[in-house]
């Protein structure tokens, strides 16, 4: 009897899946395999005539091997994106939103730096926290297997977020103040949004980036468990 | 020269077809498909479990472990509602294509 499982295990060998898709891919392969070669043996072929026309199914295994891992990695790569960036992201800009809130329901007053209208507001509790949340999405992005830019990506999201509507916002505000026939000076414009991108985005941005910087690196140290699991497997094969 | 479009539409109709009658494994699936097509279609290995796998990511179809009457383990895979939903239209424009090849190759004829 051909040990089937054998054969599939050894030929895609280098199948760069999890460990448990990978055992279920060979067992289907071995499978199919088996069942070829036992029709072939019903057919009246002898042994190794049978064994030879089943392994003719598939003549180059690495080509094999490539397109399993692309038709499986196609589904994998949303979901990856989904853990690495949008679920990490998401918290963060809930976290920073609702602390905010918070803050401003408690009624803590902002800091006000600067004179007349040149003022910048900041809320110095929220500041304070902006590094653990963007450790929070860090954390959370690094154990999803995120690539160091995504990781930051993920600390820094409520702001990249905030960004986007800001610069969303402005030129359709121009716009709606031209149609209703406001005179707006571009120049006090221009100031109010660079006061409040340093006040609601510059420095929260530092902020959340530090702390993501500061919990990758923490992360990045320390092998996890499924690594090195990973490494043992290799050297094993 | 078939272009590897044109394979993978009609790989994948003939999968979704067959499947419509019910759930099948991989190595059945393709006998199913060589026999019905009279030989004209007939998978490989290593071309049937990669498309089965991009089918079941498109949500096409779906596999699940199921234990034979002989106490063999298979991965079984039957249609899903969005591969039910899918096969209407394939069938349509594989259907209109043949239509126009056809209507192509008796005007070249006549």
């Amino acid at each position: 009897m051909l040990d089937w499982q054998g054969i599939v295990r050894q030929r895609l060998s280098g199948l760069a899946l999890d460990p448990a898709e990978k055992d279920e891919v060979h067992a289907e392969l071995a499978a199919h395999l088996e069942e070829s070669y036992a029709v072939f043996c019903k057919q009246g072929l002898g042994k190794e005539e049978s064994a030879r026309r089943t392994m003719e199914q598939a003549s180059d295994w690495q080509d094999l091997q490539r397109r399993i891992i692309a038709a499986k990695e196609r589904g994998h790569l949303m979901k990856k994106r989904v853990q690495q960036l949008w679920i990490p992201g998401f918290l963060t800009f809930i976290l920073s939103t609702v602390f905010l809130m918070t803050l401003q329901k408690l009624g803590f007053r902002p800091r006000i730096i600067g004179d007349g209208p040149n003022t910048i507001l900041f809320y110095v509790p929220w500041l304070v926290s902006l590094p653990f949340v963007g450790a929070l999405g860090a954390y959370f992005s690094s154990r999803a297997r995120a690539s160091r830019a995504t990781v930051l990506l993920a600390s820094v999201f409520p702001v990249l977020a905030l960004t986007a509507a800001v610069l969303l916002m402005f030129p359709i505000d121009m716009v709606v103040e031209r149609v209703i026939g406001n005179h707006v000076d571009f120049s006090i414009v221009a100031t109010d949004l660079l006061k409040e991108g340093i006040g609601w985005l510059l420095v929260p941005g530092a902020a959340l980036l530090a702390g993501g910087v500061l919990a990758h690196l923490f992360f990045s140290r320390r092998p996890s468990s499924q690594h090195m699991a990973i490494g043992s497997e290799t050297t094993h094969a | 020269m078939i272009g590897s479009g044109i394979k993978r539409g009609t790989a994948e109709l003939a999968v979704l077809s067959v499947l419509q009658d019910g759930p099948l494994h991989g190595y059945e699936l393709a006998r199913r498909i060589e026999q019905q097509t009279n030989g004209a279609l007939r998978f490989t290995l290593a071309a049937l479990y990669p498309m089965l796998y991009r089918m079941e990511q498109q949500r096409w179809i779906r596999g699940s472990w199921e234990t034979s009457t002989n106490g063999r383990r298979r991965r079984c895979y039957r249609l899903t509602p969005a591969g039910k939903k899918k096969l209407s239209p394939l069938r349509r424009e594989w259907a209109e294509l043949f239509r126009a090849l056809e209507r192509l190759t008796n005007v070249a004829h006549a």
